[in-house]
């Protein structure tokens, strides 16, 4: 009979402890993590490999979205890593649905060492509750690239895998058998050429191929309207948050509208697939190697990804996006995600992520052997890039003024718009365009109302 | 006094160490010590993230950062928004798939619940779509409606010309139907497995007291069977019904919600993951509970008004109308 009490009394306990435990867990998110840990590590750029914390013992875990390598040259690299510290040791874990996942995986602090900075971060404030900073940003410029995508107060919090420019994929014999000599430099001329290469193949290439189905591809799309369409490194984190009605049409066809207007117009003359509705991302790779496709609006990361789906890889080409902002064309370059380092680790885990994660951007060959560009600054283009962007400026764009980070991000997610995440407003442009249902104006609309809506709501038009 | 006071303790201790001990308190410690873990789970993994939900809801939050409160604005919104509001409306599509569902599954069982060449055949190709998983089937039909693929196909072979041929899920027109086409054939054969059930389970002399009373065999699916399962086809109804509203995997699947096609919970999936609004798509959520709870007590009221038979046949209405009769006759002998 005791031991039965005993029992009841022990369940009643545990009961209040997994409460109290639960709600403690729910509380405790929103908190700021403790800062005091990261003071005594070293600073990345200065490390060492192969030298520094020689015998430093720790296990490793790697959240990463690239699950087809994590089995494959993922492993490789722990191998090789593991000749210079043999008490290193990484386990890899693929997310399929990166993103989503995450957004719940973060909050609960123990989710491992190290992992991709999520995209879904958009007040830079949250960094330092989740990473640790890996040095002050004016130092580590002076060695990498893309140092100011996860900057907060003078500090950058993550370290890009690898740069990448923001053009369109094309085949060039496609291109060529259309009787294309020169690459398109407006919404317009682009819009004819693919006209062209649809009237020279009797409609059996497709011109442009939106990969709608598989609606991350989508957001492609918000990518150009910064750099790309303005010309200004200015543009995405100073300009936009506080720019009136910022999706109207400008009478020198530059800027969002005349990016949503390429792809609008390009649906509304079937010069895209002829049902959106059922494509196939893993397909089109190889249908582009193979001159089925002509063009695709993908970042410069899917260039080697083409290449490889079949034997035409010298086929395959990278050009700017058609705007020409007076006279020039221009493109934007930005890291991809970056690696960052979980400020609720243990000391000695902190540093061998940090070496590890140095040894990833500098030594592992990651960038080169993918035809991506380096986030390390000395290393050069990929030669692809080299020949068709000689004469396009690459801009990185400039982090928001201080005081003003969580401002864009506050405004792009409150008005759904959320550029550069979310696809469904991209994908409305295809819907209204192929069922007529709306006209680009009409949209473009409804994004300024949502957009100055935000833009009240957090008091950024003056 | 000592002494005293540890005897009187012993004494007060005692009834409820003799109710322990006794057949009742057995009972009850057993049952209590068995039910605690279940329990225990049911609240972790239940109710806690219920009430979270409900609390969420009141908050203009993302998953991440600072969390203001916000009162009812989430719900207002759900009410005034013309994109939420037009995604319920597409429940109606699903729910007229429902109706022809629960029709072609009625029709199935009460012919497969006789003996019938190749019964069991025809019954496991029927349930079998019920078994494959929701996602797997909406690859198959991703495929099956892809132009010029299986659809088209079959289209072109029994003579229809391939140019009258639509997009089954570009055009705007159709492409709500098709998905509740797909919905059909993977819930009829589960409602025909209820049904067949239930057929079962009526007493075979009933049929027989039928025939002899010269019932065919749709007098005998009206007048037998019918009311026999009365019962199960209500409890299919109330399930089809919420499954129309709260219709989800063939949408997200087959079409992602593009092109019309998205459905309160492909809306309330995009609200929370890709806007990351988790309040607005938790008030969405239970608004839907509510709905829910609304239609299905409505269809239980209907049930118990016009189906729900005592153990003289007769209805709630029936034997209201019948008392308020001999009320009439008691009050009008009264006055004679």
């Amino acid at each position: 009979m005791q031991l039965k009490r005993a029992i009841s009394v022990l369940l009643a306990s545990a009961m209040i402890v997994a409460m109290t435990a639960c709600s403690a867990g729910g509380g405790s998110s929103v908190e700021t993590g403790s800062k005091s840990s990261t003071a005594n590590l070293p600073a990345f750029d200065s490390l060492h490999l192969g030298t520094d914390y020689k015998n430093i013992k720790a296990n490793l875990k790697f959240l990463t979205h690239k699950t087809d390598l994590v089995n494959t040259t993922f492993k490789d690299y722990v191998q090789q890593f593991q000749k210079l510290y043999p008490n290193i040791n990484i386990t890899y874990e693929g997310i399929t649905d990166y993103e989503k996942e995450m957004s719940n995986r973060i909050t609960t602090k123990d989710w491992g060492d190290i992992c991709m900075v999520p995209a879904f971060i958009t007040n830079k404030a949250d960094l330092p509750t989740y990473f640790i900073p890996l040095g002050d940003q004016k130092t580590l410029a002076n060695t990498y690239n893309y140092t100011n995508m996860w900057m907060y107060q003078g500090k950058t919090y993550g370290i890009a895998s690898n740069g990448n420019i923001q053009g369109m994929v094309y085949n060039k014999k496609v291109y060529q058998n259309a009787g294309i000599m020169t690459l398109p430099k407006t919404p317009d001329e682009f819009l004819t050429d693919l006209q062209k290469i649809k009237d020279f193949s009797g409609g059996k290439v497709v011109p442009m191929y939106t990969n709608f189905a598989a609606q991350w591809t989508m957001t492609a799309w918000d990518a150009y309207i910064g750099i790309n369409a303005t010309g200004s490194p200015d543009y995405m984190n100073i300009t936009l948050p506080h720019e009136k009605n910022p999706f109207s049409k400008k009478k020198d066809m530059t800027g969002p509208y005349a990016v949503y207007y390429t792809l609008y117009e390009a649906t509304k003359r079937h010069l895209i697939e002829a049902d959106p509705t059922t494509t196939d991302w893993e397909g089109s790779k190889p249908m582009m190697n193979k001159g089925q496709i002509g063009t695709m609006a993908l970042g410069s990361w899917a260039i080697s990804q083409v290449q490889t789906a079949g034997s035409n890889s010298a086929d395959i080409g990278y050009m700017p996006f058609p705007i020409t902002v007076n006279g020039k064309q221009y493109a934007t370059v930005a890291g991809d995600y970056n690696y960052g380092i979980n400020v609720t680790s243990s000391n000695d885990n902190k540093i061998a992520a940090m070496l590890y994660v140095k040894w990833l951007v500098e030594k592992s060959g990651f960038a080169a052997s993918n035809g991506l560009i380096s986030t390390v600054k000395d290393d050069p283009l990929p030669t692809i890039l080299q020949e068709s962007f000689k004469n396009v400026t690459l801009l990185e764009d400039t982090p928001a003024k201080a005081g003003e980070e969580a401002l864009y991000g506050n405004i792009n997610t409150d008005s759904e718009l959320s550029l550069n995440s979310n696809y469904t407003h991209v994908a409305k442009i295809v819907e209204a365009a192929e069922g007529a249902s709306e006209s680009l104006d009409g949209i473009m609309d409804d994004w300024n109302k949502k957009w100055t809506a935000a833009q009240q709501k957090y008091g950024a038009l003056k | 006094m000592k002494k005293a006071n540890r005897t009187d303790g012993r004494q007060n201790a005692l009834p409820f160490w003799q109710w322990a001990r006794g057949l009742r308190g057995q009972q009850m410690l057993v049952t209590i010590t068995f039910l605690l873990v279940p329990l225990l789970l049911f609240f972790i993994f239940t109710c806690l993230p219920f009430l979270k939900m409900v609390q969420f809801s009141f908050f203009d939050m993302r998953y991440i950062g600072s969390r203001t409160f916000v009162g009812l604005d989430n719900y207002k919104s759900v009410f005034t928004r013309s994109d939420i509001l037009s995604s319920l409306k597409l429940a109606l599509y699903y729910l007229g798939a429902s109706v022809i569902q629960l029709g072609l599954a009625l029709l199935f069982a009460s012919v497969l619940s006789f003996k019938t060449r190749l019964g069991s055949f025809f019954k496991g190709t029927l349930f079998f779509p019920y078994l494959v998983c929701g996602i797997a089937m909406g690859f198959i039909f991703k495929f099956f409606f892809t132009h010029g693929f299986v659809l088209d196909t079959v289209l072109t072979a029994i003579g229809v010309p391939h140019g009258i041929l639509p997009m089954w899920l570009l055009n705007t027109n159709i492409n709500n139907f098709s998905l509740a086409g797909s919905s059909i054939w993977r819930y009829t054969g589960q409602n025909m497995v209820l049904f067949i059930g239930a057929i079962m389970s009526v007493d075979p002399n009933l049929y027989e007291a039928a025939e002899i009373d010269g019932a065919n065999g749709v007098n005998k699916f009206f007048h037998v069977i019918l009311p026999s399962i009365k019962t199960i086809v209500v409890l299919n109804i109330i399930l089809s019904v919420s499954g129309s509203i709260s219709a989800f995997e063939p949408p997200y699947v087959i079409t992602g919600g593009s092109f019309g096609t998205a459905t309160y919970f492909v809306l309330m999936d995009q609200i929370a993951h890709l806007d990351q609004k988790v309040g607005l798509a938790s008030a969405m959520a239970i608004v839907l509970l509510g709905i829910i709870i609304v239609v299905t007590v409505i269809q239980r009221l209907v049930f118990r008004l016009f189906l729900d038979e005592d153990e003289k046949g007769m209805t709630f209405r029936e034997r209201r109308r019948s008392t308020r009769r001999i009320a009439v006759t008691a009050s009008s002998k009264g006055g004679k």
